[in-house]
C-alpha cells in the first residue's frame, strides 16, 4: 500500500513574494486605526515634531537661533531620517510579540505554508509608510518655519532614492535580527526595537558629528551601516553642507555607497543567520506559542 | 431564620451601546429576583452561562447597582451600607488572574490580606493552612506568573477564604480546575461552612453535580429569573411522579424531537447528538408512554442501542422547568452570553 | 439539610481554620490602620517585586543614560556652556518619574481592570484612595532609586559641577514636586480608566510633547512667559526649574520664577491634585457601579 499524498495548492506567485504581500496587507489592516485623525496627529505629527522641537529649542538657546549654520541642517535632517530606524526596526520585531501574545496567531502563521522571515518583513511595511509621513512632515516643518534649506533642484535625486532604498532594506534586516531575538524573549521586552533604536541614536552621528564622541566610542559608529546611510541621505539632500563635517568628509559619495552596500550585505547575512538560529532555539524550547504576558 | 442574603424584586438592566447612530439597547440581566439565604447555608445558583448568576453576585458584592429592587448582605443594604457589607464579604471568580505575576504566592495572598486589615502574623498562619488545604503549599514561594491556570485558581480560592468572611461568594470556582482539584475544593467548601454555623457561602455553577452534591439549597436561574429554589432533594421530588429514561439510538438526524414530544404521556425530550449515535433523555408521565416512543423510532427506521431507567437529577429538573437542557440554552444564547 | 461527607486525612489542615467558638472572626484592623496597611501592601509589589525583573537595569537605567548622553553631546557639538550638561543629566533623571507616572500610575487602573484586580480592590473594605496612594508610594520609591542611579552615573561620566545653595529648599522642591506629580498621576488614573483603550494613546501623546514643554533638557525661561506658565501645570516643570536654580551656579539666572514662588505653586498643586484624585476616584467608582462596565475586562 502506498501512502496517499496530495498535491499542494500551487499558485503562480512565488512563496516569498506571497508571504510578503499578505503580511504587508495584514500589517496595514492592523495599523489601520491610523485613519483616525486623532491617532494620526499623535503619532505622525505631534510626537515626531515634539522630538524635533526639543532639539530646535536646545539649538536656538545656545546659538541664538542661528538656523543658517550647517550644523543645524545636520542635526535636523539626521533626526528626521532617524525616525525610520525606530519605525522599521520596531515594526518588524514587534510583529513577533503582537502575533504571539496579543492575537495569539503566531503558531498558525508559523504553521502556514509561507516564508516566515518574508512575512515579518511584510509586517514592517505599514510602519515604514507611517514613518514616511512623519519624516515628510518633520522636514516640511523645518523648511517652512526653521529656514531649513533644501533646494529641490540641487538635490541629488538618484543618490537620495538609492540610499533610501538600501537604507530601508538594511533597517528591515536589523529588524529581522531583533525579531529573532524577541522569539526567545518574554513579553515585557516588547520595547526592544525602540530601545535599540534609542541606543544607536548616540553612535550613528544622527544628531552630532562622531568627533564629539570620546575616541573610544567612535568605532561603534564606524561599524554601523546606519552612520553611512544618514551621511548619504544628508549629502544627497543638502550637498556641501553635510560635507562640512570632518567625520566622513574624506570619502566620495561612491565610496560611501560601497561601504553602505557592503555593511548592508554583512548585516543581511548576520540577520538571516541569527534569525534562523533563534527560530531553531525557540522551536526547541517550545516558545513559538508561549504567552508570557502577566 | 436569620438571613445572610436577602433580595426583594431585584432587577438589573444593562444599556448596551451599539454603533454611533444606534440607540442603546437594553438587556435584562436580572428581573424580579426574590431570594433568601439563611446564615450557615451553602447556597447554590444554578443556571446556564448568561443566566444572570454573575450579575446577581456583582450586585450582592457591591460591584454593581441594581436598577430595581433591594438586596441585603449580612444584614446591610448593598447600595446604602456599602462599607459594612464589604467588611464582611469576599469573592472568588473562576478564571480570574488577580494579583501580580512578579510576587510569590505568599506575597500576593499577604497583600490581599492587608487590604482587609489582617495582621501579618495571622495572614501568614492562615496562608500556610489554606495553601495546604488546596495542595499548593509546596509552591508558596513560586512567582504567581509561573503557576499554571489551575494552580492560579487555587491561589484565588485561598484568597477568598483568607480574610475569614461572614459571607463568601464563589463564582464558578472550579472552572479551570481538574477533576481531583475540583473534588478537593468542594470538600473544603463544605467543611468550611459546616465548621461554623455563622458562615454562609453562595456558589454559582453550571455544573449540576457540583450543585447537587454540595449545596443545602439551590436556586435555578435562567434568563435573569429564578425559576425554582429549594433543596436538591425537594427539587428532584417535583419529578417523583415522572419516569426518566436515557436511550441511545441510531442517529436521529433530521427527525428531531418533535414527533416524540407530540406523543401522549411524554413530558420532555432532550436530544444530544453523539459521535455515531444519538442520546434521548425522556421525561415520561408513566412507563406506558415508552412503548409509543419505541414505536415511533421503529417506524422511522431507528434502532435502540441502549435503554436505561434512572433517578431524576437536577439536570432533569432544569429541563422540566426550562424546556431545554442547559447545554441547549447555552448554545442558543452563545453570541450574547456575556453577563 | 444535606451535609457533605467528611474525608479527613491527617494532612487535612482545615481544622486550623475552625474558630474557637461559632461566630468568632479573625481580628481585622479598620480606620487609619487599615488605610496605612493598604498603602504599604499596595506599594510592596512596586518596591520589592519590581526589582526582581532584572531588565530594569537595562530599560530604566542604561537606556535613559544613553539618551542623556545623546543630549549632552548635542550641547557639546554646539558648544554650549558646561552647566547645560548638568541640566540634561538632572532632566534625564527626572524623565524616569514622568514615565513612571504616565505608564505606571495614569494607566494603572486600566491595567488593574484588565487583570481583574480592580473589582477585588473595590469590594475590599479599604479605601481606593489608599490603593492609589500605595501605587504612588511604591512607584515613587522604586523610581527614586532609578533616578538616583542615573544622576550619579551621569554626573560622574560628564563631570557635572554642582553648587547647592539651599539644602532645605532643595528637599522641599523635590518632595513637593513629586507629591504634586504623583497626585496628578492618581487623578489621571481614574480619567484614563474612563478613556479605556484610548488611554494608551494619551499616555503616548504625553511623552515627547511634555519633554519639550516641561523643559527636561533646557530651561523653560527660553519660552515666552505664557507658554512656560501653561507648561507649569505639569509639576515637574516648576520642580525642575527650581531644582536647577538651587543646584547649579548659573541656575538662578536662568530660572523662570523665583524658587519661593515655585515652592508655593507646587504646594498648591499638591493639595489640588490630591483632592482632585479623591473626587475623580469617587466618580469613577460610582460610574463603575452604576454602569457595571468599568470593572469588566474586555479584550
Amino acid at each position: 500500500m502506498t501512502m496517499a499524498t496530495s498535491e499542494p495548492l500551487r499558485t503562480a506567485e512565488p512563496k516569498l513574494l506571497r508571504s510578503f504581500r499578505l503580511a504587508a496587507w495584514l500589517g496595514w489592516q492592523i495599523e489601520s486605526n491610523w485613519a483616525d485623525p486623532f491617532l494620526f496627529a499623535v503619532y505622525s505629527i505631534i510626537k515626531p515634531l515634539s522630538s524635533a522641537a526639543i532639539l530646535v529649542v536646545m539649538y536656538s538657546i545656545i546659538t541664538q537661533a542661528d538656523f543658517q549654520a550647517p550644523i543645524f541642517a545636520y542635526i535636523y535632517l539626521g533626526n528626521a531620517f532617524y525616525i525610520y530606524v525606530g519605525q522599521v526596526m520596531t515594526g518588524i520585531s514587534w510583529a513577533v510579540i503582537d502575533d504571539r501574545e496579543h492575537y495569539k496567531t503566531l503558531k498558525y502563521v508559523y504553521l502556514a505554508p509561507i516564508d516566515y522571515p518574508a512575512y515579518l518583513l511584510g509586517r514592517g511595511v505599514a510602519r515604514f509608510l507611517i514613518g514616511s509621513f512623519s519624516v515628510g512632515i518633520t522636514i516640511l516643518f523645518g523648511v517652512l518655519f526653521l529656514n531649513l534649506r533644501i533646494d529641490l533642484a540641487e538635490v541629488n535625486w538618484p543618490l537620495f532614492l538609492f540610499s533610501l532604498l538600501v537604507g530601508v532594506f538594511m533597517l528591515a534586516m536589523m529588524g529581522l535580527l531583533l525579531a529573532g531575538v524577541l522569539l526567545l524573549l518574554a513579553h515585557h521586552m516588547w520595547g526592544l526595537g525602540e530601545a535599540v533604536a534609542g541606543a544607536l541614536y548616540l553612535f550613528t552621528g544622527a544628531i552630532f558629528p562622531l568627533e564629539v564622541l570620546p575616541s573610544f566610542l567612535r568605532p561603534v559608529g564606524y561599524i554601523l551601516p546606519v552612520t553611512y546611510w544618514l551621511e548619504l541621505v544628508r549629502r544627497s539632500l543638502v550637498g556641501q553642507v553635510a560635507q562640512a563635517f570632518p567625520t566622513l568628509a574624506g570619502y566620495t559619495n561612491l565610496q560611501l555607497v560601497g561601504i553602505l552596500l557592503a555593511l548592508t550585505a554583512v548585516m543581511s547575512v548576520l540577520a538571516v543567520v541569527v534569525f534562523r538560529w533563534c527560530e531553531g532555539r525557540a522551536r526547541e524550547r517550545g516558545l513559538i506559542d508561549v504567552v508570557t504576558n502577566y | 431564620m436569620e438571613f445572610a442574603i436577602k433580595t426583594e424584586n431585584l432587577g438589573r438592566i444593562y444599556k448596551i451601546r451599539g454603533g454611533k447612530k444606534e440607540d442603546p439597547k437594553e438587556l435584562v440581566a436580572l428581573s424580579g429576583v426574590d431570594l433568601q439565604v439563611g446564615r450557615g447555608e451553602l447556597f447554590g445558583l444554578l443556571g446556564p452561562n448568561g443566566a444572570g448568576k454573575t450579575t446577581l453576585i456583582k450586585i450582592l458584592t457591591t460591584l454593581l447597582a441594581p436598577t430595581s429592587g433591594r438586596a441585603w448582605v449580612a444584614g446591610f443594604d448593598v447600595t446604602e451600607r456599602v462599607n459594612e457589607v464589604r467588611q464582611r464579604i469576599n469573592m472568588v471568580s473562576g478564571g480570574e488572574s488577580s494579583g501580580y505575576g512578579l510576587l510569590t504566592v505568599r506575597e500576593n495572598l499577604w497583600m490581599f490580606a492587608q487590604f482587609y486589615g489582617l495582621s501579618s502574623a495571622e495572614a501568614n498562619r492562615r496562608i500556610k493552612a489554606l495553601l495546604k488545604v488546596v495542595g499548593l503549599d509546596d509552591r508558596i514561594n513560586t512567582k504567581s506568573s509561573d503557576l499554571s491556570t489551575g494552580l492560579r485558581q487555587k491561589m484565588n480560592i485561598v484568597r477568598g477564604f483568607l480574610t475569614d468572611p461572614d459571607v463568601l461568594f464563589l463564582d464558578e470556582p472550579t472552572l479551570s480546575l481538574d477533576v481531583g482539584a475540583s473534588r478537593d475544593v468542594r470538600r473544603f467548601v463544605r467543611e468550611w461552612v459546616d465548621q461554623d454555623p455563622t458562615r454562609t457561602l453562595l456558589l454559582t455553577t453550571h455544573y449540576m453535580v457540583e450543585a447537587e452534591e454540595l449545596c443545602d439549597r439551590v436556586a435555578i436561574i435562567n434568563k435573569g429569573r429564578v425559576l425554582a429554589c429549594d433543596t436538591p432533594a425537594n427539587l428532584k421530588h417535583r419529578l417523583q411522579k415522572d419516569v426518566i429514561y436515557r436511550m441511545e439510538v441510531s442517529p436521529l438526524n433530521s427527525l428531531g424531537t418533535a414527533p416524540f414530544e407530540a406523543l401522549p404521556g411524554v413530558r420532555k425530550v432532550v436530544h444530544r447528538p453523539q459521535d455515531g449515535f444519538s442520546v434521548l433523555e425522556l421525561i415520561l408521565e408513566k412507563d406506558d408512554a415508552l412503548s409509543s416512543v419505541v414505536a415511533t423510532l421503529t417506524s422511522a427506521d431507528k434502532h435502540i442501542l441502549n435503554l436505561q431507567k434512572r433517578e431524576p437529577t437536577l439536570e432533569d429538573v432544569f429541563v422540566d422547568l426550562v424546556g431545554y437542557s442547559m447545554e441547549e440554552v447555552e448554545q442558543a444564547e452563545a453570541p450574547e452570553a456575556s453577563q | 439539610m444535606k451535609r457533605g461527607t467528611s474525608l479527613q486525612t491527617p494532612e487535612w489542615p482545615v481544622s486550623l481554620l475552625k474558630p474557637q467558638k461559632p461566630g468568632q472572626r479573625v481580628r481585622k484592623a479598620s480606620g487609619w490602620r487599615l488605610f496605612l496597611k493598604t498603602v504599604l501592601a499596595r506599594a510592596y509589589p512596586r518596591i520589592i517585586g519590581q526589582q526582581r525583573e532584572k531588565s530594569w537595569m537595562f530599560f530604566d537605567v542604561f537606556l535613559p543614560l544613553l539618551s542623556v548622553a545623546a543630549y549632552v553631546y548635542i550641547y557639546r557639538a554646539i558648544k554650549a556652556p558646561a552647566e547645560y550638561v548638568g541640566f540634561v543629566v538632572i532632566g534625564g533623571a527626572m524623565t524616569a518619574f514622568w514615565l513612571n507616572v504616565l505608564w505606571s500610575m495614569s494607566s494603572q487602573l486600566y491595567w488593574e481592570k484588565e487583570q481583574g484586580n480592580l473589582a477585588l480592590y473595590i469590594i475590599a473594605p479599604n479605601s481606593m484612595m489608599a490603593i492609589l496612594l500605595g501605587m504612588a508610594l511604591g512607584g515613587l520609591v522604586a523610581t527614586t532609586l532609578r533616578a538616583l542611579v542615573i544622576t550619579v552615573i551621569g554626573s560622574w561620566l560628564f563631570q557635572v559641577p554642582y553648587a547647592i545653595s539651599s539644602f532645605i529648599q532643595l528637599f522641599l522642591v523635590f518632595t513637593l514636586a513629586l507629591v504634586a506629580l504623583y497626585g496628578m498621576g492618581m487623578m489621571s488614573a481614574s480619567f484614563f480608566l474612563l478613556l479605556s483603550r484610548e488611554a494608551w494613546h494619551w499616555a503616548n501623546l504625553a511623552q515627547e510633547p511634555i519633554y519639550l514643554l516641561s523643559g527636561f533638557y533646557f530651561p523653560i525661561k527660553s519660552f515666552s512667559f505664557w507658554i512656560a506658565a501653561g507648561a507649569s501645570i505639569i509639576p515637574l516643570t516648576l520642580g525642575l526649574d527650581a531644582m536647577r536654580q538651587l543646584i547649579f551656579p548659573s541656575g538662578a539666572a536662568l530660572g523662570f520664577l523665583s524658587v519661593e514662588v515655585e515652592i508655593g505653586a507646587l504646594l498648591l498643586m499638591s493639595v489640588l491634585f490630591l483632592l482632585g484624585a479623591r473626587a475623580l476616584l469617587a466618580y469613577m467608582e460610582k460610574l463603575a457601579i452604576q454602569e457595571g462596565r468599568l470593572t469588566e475586562s474586555r479584550r
